[in-house]
């Protein structure tokens, strides 16, 4: 645009500019500029006590490397708000907006500062005007309108929509205890919103004022529009008979009010739910995409395991406790919360957060005693809160600034294990996978006995090459609804001339559970066991039905030693699909839905396989509304299949039945885990859906698919049974 | 202050199992191993006093048995004991409950304990034995089947509940030093981490022979036990039968089967 045309009166547009201290005598001026100076060194010594507090920590060597590529992915996740925008893309909207406005804003702010104050004080060289300060001017008044109508939005969200989420009722304390109100957050929220939305507010006012005030100047008045907004209201104050002398006084009292919350606000950025600027930034700067996956080693050695004291934190996780903005994203997605445990993740975030606080802020750090976050006390975070958890890492990953709740509870279990604070139902399987090497408490040599049904011999692959190395897994193994799928793999893989074999008596529980329990020693002797076994064996890959095994095996055996590829059977059977090796040749038909299990989608991203999978055997996939990374755990994850959940409450595989019930139509849930098989066959009566659909592992579909056509059996849904 | 506490590597039977070539014991093969749970409650015990206590109390686990019986001591390490120490010779490999309390008495002599716990039985043979025996022959007081235990370290008196049959309690008052054989849910056995047992694995575990502790060769093993075992089996199951008929047949076939059982 010419600028020229717009300006046509008696100034030089390549000059104008706009007044920043007109009418301010000069002990104003020095005052505005002591107190610009104060709010500095608030900041400065608020931003040194958090960095203190996170110094409190313990090391964390890992956080140190590719700090270029973790700067990129940080940058990436900031500009695109995609984590913020994941399943609330109206929250996202809106925070893009507050950002954009208010980092457009504040980089605004900051060129004037940098033309005013440095480059034409030190060097006399300005370049805040003409074409430049026009459209500074413009883009600054469309980043306060973004800014606004984000503000207007979260205010009318948590004012009227009150999504759920947002409630801080926490579900690990009782109404009374000393930490059970959140109003201080709430306080904090609102006056979050009101002093950001007051300041855009005040700018756009002072902005119209100014313009009245100066309408007689013509390089204001003529340009007036490259600042819409503020002309808009000029136009609204000139029309309500606001004369050019009382938006002089207008402006004079708001400059001071705009300008002190602005200095407060940056002055308190550390102290407050601000700080997530910094910290949620750093956090997702800190991310690390295996998180849950590959928890963190513990030496052997050391005096203590796991986290017992504050200090124990490693500062990037005392980092993921202020990162926190209490979005309820992760409160929202917890199964354990879902089925009324005392667990929210936010709560435990939010708990150790204001344990750290207190304890790590002060000059000096408190007597050791007082450092231990295990308790029933403010801030401490209860044991039977850590035992709800199921490890599904529904919450990691939903988190948009990369919180590690998952690892920090298993940090906090290491510690609970170490003291034998647990079921005692836990404590016994703990020491029957000691003793047998599997959570049935049956001898070593039952582990093959699902073989002797077979016509045939699967190799032993500690004994001889085998291509494809099946690792069996607890479950597939001993449980006895689980030994026909297993049957029916090892089938169809026979059929398939795949050359396979198995460990037989040599294989041990794969020990993800037993890690995510916390129990690290009983993990390392399981894990070695199995890698030793492992390197003596010769094969090109692993194969397994267990999402559970496939997980440890894939990700956490290769520190200790063992970097194997391995597949899931979805994966498998998808390849042998597409390479021709599996034929099928009978549509079921059945309308299914899919139960994606934590460990193979959420953990390992594997969501499309198993779909494939439905779509050939000809079944009518309709997905529940939390699918793929939204899967809602079935309940058994983290050690949580070996104690039973309390009575009297609903289980979270008996909320998950419910939901796949109300697909109309439904005929089978299948799922592809065998933990999954077990939790949702019993679901399946308790919830008294009996009758209604089936629960099936994608196997046995295959397999039927494969099947020359039988009859039905009464449980056979080969029509769909009227709800 | 000190507490013995007497502890035993039990067997436990696998599902299927085959008896040894010499009929007098199942084939090792077939057996696991680990802590007698009897004894995982008594060592408890004595954790629990010691940590009462505060300071001043050493907890010494004691076995007798091969090499192999390290590691139920090491799980006792792990699980509070100061201190573990094992007695073995070869010459013992026969030896009946009173043997093995004989070697015992021997080390309680040694290290002169205020109190010395025992399980009640082993969860393998089951004699229940070894503890009262060992009293016999420290003559000292004795209590059984303890189920609950006062004791304050340094008081000449230990106050015990036994339990009876019936569901009868007796409240006992016993002199220091005292045997007692603890019974099980006297409380609640910790969990030996895996991390404290591999830590417990770069303790001492104190060795000595029966020899070493002034237990004559005669008194040992076989020569030094007044039961050995004969035989061991599976005794014939499925005797049961029903018999039909009248009356009479069915009298005459009981005739029949009360003859053929006396061999008459």
């Amino acid at each position: 645009m010419d600028t020229a045309q717009l300006t046509a009166g008696a100034f030089d547009p390549t000059k104008v500019t706009r007044i920043l201290f007109e009418g301010f005598s000069l002990p104003a001026v020095t005052f505005f500029y002591l107190a610009g100076i104060a709010a500095l060194a608030v900041f400065a010594h608020g931003c040194w006590v958090e960095i203190r507090k996170y110094r409190r920590g313990a090391a964390d060597p890992a956080s140190a490397t590719m700090l270029w590529q973790r700067f990129k992915g940080m940058v990436g996740a900031v500009l695109s708000h995609r984590t913020i925008e994941r399943r609330d893309k109206a929250a996202g909207h809106a925070h893009r907006l507050i950002f954009f406005g208010f980092a457009v804003l504040f980089i605004g702010t900051a060129t004037i500062t940098l033309d005013y104050d440095i480059t034409a004080k030190l060097f006399g060289w300005r370049f805040w005007y003409g074409d430049f300060y026009l459209w500074f001017s413009l883009f600054c008044d469309v980043a306060g309108l973004a800014l606004t109508v984000g503000l207007i939005y979260m205010m009318a969200r948590r004012g009227w929509l009150k999504p759920p989420k947002l409630d801080y009722a926490r579900p690990d304390r009782e109404p009374g205890d000393k930490d059970y109100d959140r109003r201080g957050y709430r306080i904090e929220d609102w006056a979050f919103l009101w002093t950001l939305i007051g300041i855009a507010v005040t700018g756009f006012v002072l902005e119209a004022a100014r313009l009245v005030w100066l309408q007689e100047r013509p390089e204001v008045w003529t340009l007036r529009w490259w600042s819409p907004v503020g002309a808009l209201l000029a136009e609204v104050f000139r029309g309500a008979g606001l004369s050019a002398d009382g938006a002089s006084a207008l402006r004079g009292g708001l400059w001071w009010f705009h300008g002190l919350i602005a200095l407060a606000f940056i002055a308190l950025i550390p102290r407050t739910k601000v700080k997530h600027i910094f910290t949620a930034s750093g956090s997702l700067m800190m991310r690390d995409p295996l998180a849950a996956q590959r928890l963190p080693r513990a030496d052997p050695e050391a005096k203590t395991v796991g986290y017992s004291k504050i200090t124990d934190f490693t500062w990037k996780h005392l980092l993921n406790l202020d990162a926190c903005t209490k979005c309820g994203r992760c409160h929202e997605a917890c199964p354990a919360r879902a089925a009324g445990a005392p667990l929210s993740p936010r709560d435990v975030i939010l708990s150790l957060r204001e344990f750290a606080n207190e304890a790590l802020e002060k000059k000096d750090l408190p007597e050791e005693a007082k450092l231990s976050v295990h308790g029933k006390d403010v801030g401490q975070v209860f044991m039977e809160t850590l035992w709800s958890c199921r490890t599904c890492m529904a919450c990691v990953e939903i988190c948009p600034v990369a919180v590690e709740h998952v690892p920090i509870i298993v940090q906090l279990r290491r510690k609970l294990v170490e003291d034998g604070d647990m079921d005692p139902l836990l404590t016994k399987t703990l020491q029957t996978i000691h003793k047998t090497g599997n959570s049935f408490g049956e001898s070593k040599r039952k582990r093959p006995a699902w073989t002797k049904s077979l016509p045939f011999t699967i190799k032993d692959a500690r004994k001889e090459p085998v291509e494809l190395l099946w690792f069996v897994g607890d479950y597939a193994s001993f449980d006895p609804r689980n030994q026909k799928v297993t049957q029916a793999f090892a089938r169809l893989l026979h059929g398939a001339g795949v050359d396979f074999g198995i460990l037989y008596d040599g294989e041990s529980n794969a020990g993800n559970d037993v890690r995510r329990v916390g129990e690290e020693g009983l993990y390392e002797l399981l894990a070695e066991n199995n890698v030793a076994l492992l390197q003596k064996s010769s094969f090109k890959r692993i194969v397994t039905t267990d999402p559970h095994s496939f997980n440890t095996i894939k990700n956490e055996y290769p520190e200790f030693g063992g970097k194997y590829e391995i597949v899931h059977y979805t994966q498998l059977l998808t390849e042998m699909l597409n390479d021709g090796r599996l034929k099928l040749d009978r549509p079921l038909g059945y309308r299914t839905t899919y139960h994606d299990p934590c460990h193979l989608g959420r953990f390992n991203k594997e969501f499309d396989a198993p779909r494939a999978l439905i779509e050939a055997v000809g079944c009518e996939l309709v997905d529940m509304a939390r699918s793929r990374d939204n899967s809602f755990c079935c309940g058994a994850g983290g050690g949580r299949i070996w104690v039973p959940d309390p009575v009297g409450k609903e289980k979270p595989a008996q909320i998950r039945m419910r939901e796949a019930a109300a697909i109309e139509g439904l005929q089978v849930f299948a799922v592809a885990c065998p933990k999954d098989l077990t939790m949702f066959e019993d679901a399946l009566k308790t919830t008294g859906h009996e009758g209604r659909f089936v629960v099936r592992e994608l196997i046995e579909l295959i397999e039927e698919c494969m099947a020359p056509a039988i009859p039905a059996t009464a449980e056979e849904p080969q029509e769909p049974v009227p709800a | 202050m000190k507490i013995l506490v007497a502890v035993k590597r039990v067997a436990a039977l696998e599902e299927d199992f085959e008896i040894r070539d010499d009929g007098r014991d199942v084939d090792p093969d077939f057996l696991n191993f680990d802590l007698n749970e009897w004894d995982d409650y008594s060592l408890e015990t004595a954790v629990q006093i010691k940590e009462a206590a505060g300071d001043g109390v050493e907890v010494v686990a004691v076995t007798v048995g091969p090499d192999d019986a390290d590691e139920v001591l090491r799980k006792c390490l792990a699980k509070g004991a100061d201190r573990a120490l094992r007695v073995w010779d070869d010459a013992l490999e026969e030896a009946d409950p009173i043997a093995i309390a004989r070697v015992l008495a021997a080390v309680a002599q040694k290290e002169k304990p205020d109190l010395l716990l025992a399980g009640t039985q082993s969860s393998d043979h089951g004699h229940a034995a070894t503890g009262i025996a060992l009293s016999a022959l420290l003559d000292w007081p004795h209590a059984a089947v303890v189920a609950a235990l006062d004791f304050k370290p340094g008081s000449a008196t230990a106050l015990v509940q036994r339990e009876l049959e019936g569901g009868l309690l007796q409240s006992v008052e016993v002199q220091t030093p005292a045997v007692l054989t603890i019974q099980l849910g006297i409380n609640t056995p910790r969990y030996a981490s895996l991390r404290g047992i591999k830590q417990a694995a770069s303790r001492p575990i104190e060795t000595a022979t029966p020899q070493e502790l002034g237990v004559a060769d005669d008194a040992l093993g076989a020569a030094g036990s007044h039961s050995r075992v004969r035989r061991m089996y599976v005794p014939e199951k499925g005797r049961a039968q029903m018999i039909e008929g009248s009356a009479a047949e069915k009298a005459a076939r009981l005739i029949q089967i009360i003859r053929e059982a006396t061999g008459a």
